[in-house]
Parts: C-alpha cells; sequence; structure tokens
C-alpha cells in the first residue's frame, strides 16, 4: 500500500513560482482555480468575464509572488478578496473605487481564515456549512447580505432596491452576519478540535 | 470619550456597503480604536469567505491551458532576476557579450523584423540587421527566447513601435516599445544608467482615458531590460513612460518621468 501523497504547502509553492516554477503555478491554479471561478461566475453572470479575471488573478501572482506577505493573511483568502474586487471592478465600472483597483493588492491585509483553508476537505466541509448557513437565514437578510457581497450594492443602494429604510438594510446585514459568525466559529472550534 | 463605531458598521464596511459620511466617520474611528480595528479585522475575515457560498462550477480547461502559455511567455520575474544573477558564469566563454549588449541585440533584432514586415526599401541595414538577429539567435537561449516573443507581435499586422524619448534631466537612456492594441502585447526594451539606490524603473501605459497601467517593474539593480507585457483589454494607449518609483513599484507613478513615448 502505498503512503498518501503529502500535499505541497502554499508557501512553498509560492516559492516556487518565485523561482520561475511553472508546475507550481500549475498546483496552486489546481488548488483554487475551482473556488475562484464560481465566485466570479456569480458575481460576473458572465462565464467568458469569470475565465479572463480568473486567468489575471493567477498572472498577477505570476509576476509578483514575492510580494505577496503570508504573514497578512493566507493565498486563498487573499485571491478570493482580489478577485472579488476586480469582479465588481468589472461589473460595476472602475469608478466605484470601493474596490481597491487602484491600491497595491498585495499589500491588502486578509487575515488569517478559519479554518485551513489549503486542505481540499476542509474547504469542501467550509463551503456546505456556509451554503447550509446563507439557506436558513429570512429570505430579506440573505437578499441583503448578497446584494453587497456579489453585486457590490452599497446600503444606500440595497435600501434604493429593495424599498427598506437604511436602518432596516443595515440590521438585515448585521444578523446575517451574526448568524454567519455561527457557522464560521464553529469550523474554527472543530477545527482546533481535530489538531 | 469618543463612543465606538456602530455594531453593525464593521461588517457593512467590510462588505463595501458602508457609504457616505458614515463611511468615512468610521475609517477616521478604527485609526484611533483598537477594539473596533479588531471587530473589523474579525469582519473582514467572515465577509472574504462568502465567496465559497457561490454555487461550485469548474472553469474550462482552456482557461488553465492559455494561463500556462502566457506565464511561460512572461516567466516570473524573480526567475529572471536569479537567472541574470548567473549569467556571468554562463557567459564565461563569450565575455563580450555582455548583457548590456545582450539587450541592445535584442532592441536591433526587434527593430530588423519590424523593418522586414514593413518592407523598408533600405536592403542593406536590413542585412545588417537581419545578420544581427541570427547572431543573437545563435548566441543564447535568453535572446532567442525574447526574439520568440517579438516575432508574436511584429508577425501581425497592427504592430506599431513607439519609441521612448529621454526626458530633460534624467539620467542617460534609450528605449522603445512595440505595441499592438488589438493583441494587448508589449514588447519592451531598452538599456538604461542604473535606478538609483531604492529605487525601480517602472514602465506605464498611458491610456487614452483613465489612469496610467503599470506594465512592470525593473531590477532596480539591472537597468537593460527585455520583457514583454499585457495591456488590460479594451484598453486605447495614448503614450508609453518609465518613471523611477521606490523599489518594487507603484500602482501608480509617483516618480519623475525618465522616457515618454506617444502612440501614433
Amino acid at each position: 500500500m502505498t503512503a498518501p501523497m503529502q500535499r505541497v504547502p502554499d508557501l512553498a509553492l509560492v516559492e516556487g513560482i518565485m523561482a520561475g516554477d511553472e508546475g507550481a503555478l500549475a498546483a496552486l491554479y489546481d488548488r483554487y482555480a475551482g473556488m475562484l471561478y464560481a465566485m466570479l461566475v456569480r458575481i460576473l453572470r458572465d462565464t467568458s468575464a469569470a475565465e479572463e479575471v480568473l486567468q489575471d488573478l493567477f498572472l498577477q501572482l505570476w509576476r509578483g509572488a514575492s510580494r505577496f506577505d503570508a504573514s497578512r493573511g493566507s493565498l486563498p483568502t487573499w485571491l478570493l478578496v482580489i478577485g472579488r474586487n476586480r469582479a465588481l471592478s468589472r461589473l460595476r465600472g472602475r469608478e466605484h473605487r470601493e474596490f481597491l483597483q487602484d491600491r497595491d493588492e498585495f499589500a491588502i491585509e486578509t487575515v488569517p481564515s478559519p479554518g485551513n483553508l489549503e486542505d481540499e476537505a476542509s474547504r469542501a466541509q467550509l463551503m456546505e456549512r456556509l451554503k447550509g448557513a446563507l439557506e436558513t437565514l429570512p429570505p430579506e437578510q440573505k437578499e441583503a447580505l448578497e446584494l453587497a457581497y456579489f453585486e457590490g450594492m452599497t446600503q444606500t443602494e440595497i435600501a434604493a432596491r429593495t424599498g427598506a429604510p437604511l436602518g432596516t438594510v443595515k440590521s438585515r446585514v448585521r444578523a446575517a452576519m451574526q448568524s454567519l459568525k455561527q457557522c464560521f466559529d464553529d469550523g474554527t472550534t472543530r477545527q482546533s478540535g481535530r489538531s | 470619550m469618543e463612543r465606538h463605531a456602530n455594531p453593525e458598521d464593521p461588517d457593512l464596511y467590510a462588505l463595501g456597503a458602508l457609504d457616505g459620511e458614515e463611511k468615512q466617520a468610521f475609517e477616521a474611528h478604527v485609526r484611533t480604536c483598537s477594539a473596533c480595528a479588531r471587530d473589523l479585522k474579525t469582519a473582514q475575515q467572515r465577509v472574504a469567505l462568502l465567496g465559497l457560498a457561490a454555487p461550485a462550477v469548474a472553469p474550462p480547461p482552456s482557461v488553465k491551458e492559455s494561463l500556462m502559455r502566457r506565464a511561460r511567455a512572461e516567466r516570473a520575474p524573480e526567475a529572471v532576476r536569479r537567472q541574470e544573477a548567473v549569467r556571468p558564469e554562463r557567459l564565461r566563454g563569450f565575455a563580450w557579450l555582455t548583457p548590456a549588449f545582450g539587450v541592445a541585440t535584442v532592441f536591433f533584432a526587434t527593430l530588423a523584423a519590424l523593418i522586414w514586415m514593413k518592407d523598408v526599401r533600405d536592403n542593406r541595414r536590413i542585412d545588417e540587421l537581419q545578420s544581427q538577429l541570427a547572431l543573437a539567435q545563435s548566441r543564447t537561449v535568453e535572446i532567442a527566447k525574447a526574439a520568440e516573443e517579438t516575432d508574436e507581435l511584429v508577425g501581425v499586422p497592427g504592430t506599431m513601435q513607439v519609441a521612448l524619448a529621454q526626458q530633460l534631466g534624467s539620467a542617460a537612456g534609450r528605449a522603445g516599445v512595440l505595441y499592438n492594441s488589438r493583441m494587448g502585447m508589449v514588447m519592451y526594451a531598452g538599456q538604461m544608467a542604473p535606478a538609483p539606490e531604492g529605487k525601480s524603473y517602472q514602465l506605464w501605459v498611458v491610456p487614452s482615458t483613465g489612469a496610467p497601467i503599470s506594465l512592470g517593474v525593473f531590477s532596480a539593480t539591472d537597468s537593460n531590460v527585455a520583457m514583454s507585457a499585457h495591456v488590460p483589454q479594451g484598453t486605447v494607449a495614448k503614450a508609453f513612460a518609465v518613471t523611477v518609483e521606490p523599489r518594487g513599484g507603484m500602482p501608480q507613478p509617483t516618480g519623475p518621468k525618465v522616457l515618454v513615448g506617444a502612440v501614433g
């Protein structure tokens, strides 16, 4: 019986990229492209546009991997944050300056993520828990959260879209995030419980 | 004592949903309140992962194929620097072929290919330049690779040459760009004085509308550069420029322009 293959840590693959190892880039792509593409398609609702953003994201990593600072956050979280920023910028036009397109994206502080996103099984579990938690939210809370996250709307825009008062929009987002907090906290507890 | 932020503000801010005066007030407060800054970090952590809730869908294999092709064409800048560091050892037998001459050869080889495509009448000059191209291709793998990338550009209609002019007061240097707007491809070749201590040269495309877009940062110690870059889709280039920036480059130009060339 053969031993299971050792997973190469993200950081080692980032160092591989710095050394010009195309295999390292391919490995990181294989690890995270699915997760990122799903988010990009959901935001852009256009597979061609999502493919372009996905490719550009990994090209940026290829061009400047040495500037990725692991102490600021994990690579998958960084990819998710930058991917969302780029997709929303594209969706809404460059004047939507909230989304950091004019800042050094490598300097974004994403903070460590709960659980271990490098591990595919842990990532899949977190995805399932998250989807489950979103499904249990009251529809108006889920709508407010999705308009903000996937469409990049501000609270004022959400209020205008839904016809709800601004204060109500704030409360809905707050309540939704509180419900998800429980989901993330459970995940962290399970992770640390295992180790 | 200053009041803490509203409890919902960290979540709204992390989502990018806080706007107007509330956003400004929150940003100002977080700069001075460690408790609210901590809340914001936690909110950012959760918000970052919301993308995982999107329905699963796999990208087509062509995306990876195209990515790897482009990565191969560009190479990781760090790897290029490492290779340049060992080049003197590898080229000991060809001491006359200094890196500066290598870059200059690529540049003239590029011009030769362009001139050939445009069917310029000066056949004698073309012969000279073609022989330089042949020489370059036979001498080093690096030059052959750069020439290969150049071929991609000069082999198609619409490629134009932009000479970058030295700006008043800047250190001596010369460079040129081959640019094809339809392909969104740029080939830069230049020979310049070393960048000042702690600084890098940075190449920019200045679009007809909007802010300059970075196309790459040169090593602070090796100013002889030949490189290719991609201009974002839909960008109409008005000019190319090289500026002096803090080492590693900046998201937008902040330093003096040393080379500038208008398109068209």
